[in-house]
């Protein structure tokens, strides 16, 4: 079956998870748009130093989450996503340093220049990145109005609890 | 030269000395000046003193590097972005942390489009990613047996794939556990389901896509046909699997292809049948995800194909395995020889009458070595592991309900008569034949037995017969569908006339088996036709009757496990409301001894296995109990006998 041109749409999901001893490991899953899973890649724990600790301070999750892991896999994935969502607004600056549009999750539209109805939730960008919105209207009809969005995460955490756990294994 | 020197050295001493404070507190380390001491001369000649030249020449030396001091520097400009707004971190770090990563990429999975003629309402093609909007789908149906209560249940737990046991690489791990769930993967967008599969199937699919051995051996009747059909399914999507090769016995085949539309229709299967040549041609033709073939074809073909020559297939599935029970048969040493990655082996009674049949099936599974002979521990061992068995009991809650209810006749005149006069005959002559006495000639009493307690020969009376006409004239009047077994056709034939005001249909061995397929379409289809009339050889495996309310079992089988399987023909997933069974058993006759020894039998293997699994045990019956159907004793060389019923009994 030749696709030819055209590119159906991917989205990245990308979360991380805190061992309490060997840091944080982040993840990152692209599907398709119904959630089928194309490529997985997820990041050695990251564990902060002291000095990154007092320098950072308050900021040092969203450094480590987004600049430093997010980043990261973004850079390292093969099958490039259109969209990247994430969680919570914490780690929203990683759009700062991607070229790719990346989205958080709102329980409800509430406003419609800055947020768009995907799946059953909607999702908010970055408002530095406004035209991130437009392009992505058009993709947010291919995906199922009953999608639970949030369900790959779960999916996500799993794989990141297996792969500390048989990290952990190994080490020991 | 020498007084010009001089003269500065004496202005020095005298700036030196005037500059002095009066007091004189820090006097001059070397020189003691006293006025009274002589003259500059006198002083100086005491210290050695060399002429030094002054006469330095300003001269420039070539070194080469004279013009490139000369030339102007070069500056080049850069512009650099400035932040837009302020943040709190820096944009800029002297060094940024690297960050090790680990990736897997999922393999492309086979995509297939559904039949053209596919969409009507509700109902669209496979969508596939070449559409980027979405065709509108509907969720598969929820079965019409599901209440509510149990349908928001079902769709609050989902299913999710796990990692195999024997999983160890966290490729392969990952693999399983970051494919969605079940229920949104079969949620009707990338693959139709014409119906909500139950939460125990979604169980059953998840757990034979993970299994590169399995054996299912759902009871009868709770879907093992659909489960294997989509973990088929999923495996092709998820492009874990490309060639599927399904072996099932004869009488099936329609029934798989009819299955195979229904819950893959985007899935192409080939049939292998015809004559030889088209057989080899059907085996080795590329792209075909699903072969279908029979044992008896199967057999026959892989003998036909030179060592080593015969197509390999990414997974093989056995249907009725238990097949395969005697592992030194030729259709169990051809299942074990088929060139495949995965096995699997369905069977709604991996035991028939030894634990020992579960391991010829390990064998086929290679989960033990070959010949191998497991005790039982090992058995329930490897059981835990590789069956999935999951009985209507465990599942009830799914299912209407089935009613049982054993109806005892007495025989009417000439029945009885004839009855009597036979035993008494019969018995007369087991009698004489003394030592030579062999479980043939009692089974054959049996049977003739058996026969009378259907009807009389000579005057066509029946009991039964009149018990099923009254049952009928209902049935029929509310508009229901009857299903009636028997193990003798001729009983069969001779029903059909009575029964033929009903719109009777034959179903039997001694029907074609091209013609059968119409006979179950119209029993289906056309409202007249009230009772099907099959033997319990040929329609008490596969056929799916659930629109069938009422099942009549004309005469008892042997083994309860096929009677069963020929109630479940009605009382499967799908059937709407209860399913009614009457065993029609003759009161005082060998009938009701059989039921005897088979209910006391079912009930101690009950509590032996437990979990519910009460009454799909099949245990036939073996030759000392039929001999002690007349209170005779099995014959081992020698050996007395004590020929004749007791009274008692």
């Amino acid at each position: 079956m030749s696709h030819g041109n055209h590119d159906p749409f991917r989205m990245g999901f990308l979360t991380a998870v805190e061992d309490a001893e060997r840091g944080f490991v982040g993840g990152l899953l692209i599907t398709n748009r119904f959630g089928r899973p194309l490529e997985f890649q997820c990041t050695a724990p990251v564990k902060p130093n002291r000095a990154q600790q007092i320098l950072y301070g308050p900021t040092l999750r969203p450094f480590v989450l987004g600049e430093l892991l997010g980043r990261t896999l973004i850079d390292k994935i093969g099958v490039k996503p259109h969209l990247v969502l994430i969680e919570t607004d914490e780690i929203l600056d990683l759009r700062q340093h991607v070229s790719i549009p990346v989205a958080y999750f709102v329980n409800k539209v509430t406003d419609e220049s800055t947020q768009l109805s995907l799946g059953k939730l909607g999702i908010a960008f970055h408002p530095d990145y406004l035209a991130d919105r437009e392009e992505m209207v058009r993709h947010a009809k291919a995906i199922p109005g009953d999608a639970d969005m949030r369900e790959p995460f779960e999916r996500i955490r799993e794989a990141l609890a297996e792969t500390i756990r048989l990290g952990t294994a190994r080490t020991a | 030269m020498k007084d010009g020197s001089l003269r500065m050295l004496d202005d020095m001493i005298a700036r030196r000395t005037s500059d002095r404070p009066s007091d004189g507190a820090i006097p001059a380390p070397h020189l003691k000046l006293e006025p009274s001491s002589g003259s500059l001369d006198e002083l100086l000649s005491e210290v050695p003193c060399e002429q030094v030249s002054l006469g330095v020449s300003a001269g420039i030396y070539s070194s080469g590097m004279n013009v490139a001091l000369q030339r102007w520097p070069q500056i080049d400009t850069e512009s650099i972005v400035a932040p837009k707004s302020p943040a709190l971190m820096p944009p800029w770090k002297p060094h940024r942390q690297k960050v090790t990563t680990f990736g897997i990429t999922f393999p492309e999975g086979v995509a297939l489009l559904a039949p053209p003629a596919a969409p009507e309402k509700g109902k669209g093609p496979a969508t596939d990613e070449t559409e980027e909007e979405l065709t509108s789908i509907e969720p598969p149906r929820p079965a019409s047996l599901m209440d509510e209560a149990t349908l928001a249940e079902a769709k609050k737990k989902l299913t999710r794939l796990k990692p195999p046991d024997d999983a160890l690489s966290i490729e392969d791990r990952l693999f399983y556990l970051l494919q969605p769930p079940l229920q949104s993967w079969l949620g009707g967008q990338e693959m139709i389901m014409p119906f909500e599969p139950f939460p125990y199937q979604y169980e059953g699919i998840g757990w034979l896509f993970s299994k590169s051995a399995a054996l299912l051996a759902d009871e009868m009747g709770l879907g093992k046909t659909m489960q294997t059909i989509t973990a088929i399914r999923l495996l092709i999507r998820s492009g874990q699997v490309r060639r599927v090769l399904l072996v099932c016995p004869k009488p099936l085949l329609p029934n798989w292809q009819r299955e195979f539309r229904t819950w893959a229709e985007e899935l192409p299967f080939v049939v292998v049948e015809g004559d030889s040549e088209r057989r080899r041609l059907t085996w080795t033709m590329p792209g075909v995800p699903v072969l279908i073939v029979n044992y008896e074809s199967l057999v026959r073909d892989f003998a036909a194909f030179g060592e080593g020559e015969f197509p390999k297939f990414d997974l093989v599935v056995l249907d009725e395995a238990q097949r395969i029970k005697n592992r030194t048969s030729r259709t169990a040493e051809t299942a074990r020889a088929l060139p495949r990655r995965r096995s699997w082996a369905l069977t709604g009674t991996p035991i028939e009458n030894r634990p020992e049949e579960l391991g010829a099936l390990y064998e086929f599974l290679e989960i033990v070595p070959p010949n191998a002979t497991p005790d039982l521990r090992q058995l329930q061992f490897l059981a835990k592991q590789f069956i999935l068995r999951r009985t209507k009991n465990l599942v009830m809650k799914d299912m209407p309900p089935r009613l049982d209810r054993d109806e005892y006749l007495e025989l009417l005149p000439a029945q009885k008569y004839a009855y009597e006069k036979a035993e008494k005959e019969g018995i007369i002559h087991l009698n004489d034949l003394g030592d030579s006495i062999t479980v043939q000639h009692v089974f054959e009493l049996v049977l003739r037995l058996k026969q009378i307690t259907n009807f009389d020969p000579l005057t066509g009376e029946s009991a039964k017969l009149d018990r099923l006409e009254a049952d009928m004239e209902e049935i029929a009047a509310s508009g229901g569908k009857a299903i009636l077994f028997s193990q003798w056709t001729k009983v069969l034939d001779w029903l059909a006339k009575p029964m033929e005001k009903y719109g009777a249909l034959l179903y039997h061995g001694g029907i074609p088996t091209k013609h059968r397929e119409p006979i179950l379409t119209k029993f289906k289809e056309d409202p007249n036709s009230h009772i099907i009339l099959m033997s319990y050889g040929t329609g008490a495996v596969g056929l799916n009757l659930q629109f069938a309310g009422y099942v009549f079992l004309f005469d008892r089988w042997w083994n309860p496990a096929i009677e069963d399987q020929a109630i479940n023909r009605a009382h499967r997933i799908g059937c709407k409301s209860q399913v009614i069974v009457t065993r029609f058993i003759s009161k005082d006759t060998i009938e009701e001894r059989i039921d005897k020894v088979l209910t006391e039998k079912r009930e101690l293997f009950a509590r032996i296995l437990g979990d519910g699994d009460d009454c799909n045990q099949s245990l036939s019956m073996n030759a000392s109990e039929i001999f002690g159907l007349f209170d005779l004793k099995a014959r081992h060389g020698k050996g007395t006998k004590n020929i004749g019923r007791n009274k008692s009994a």
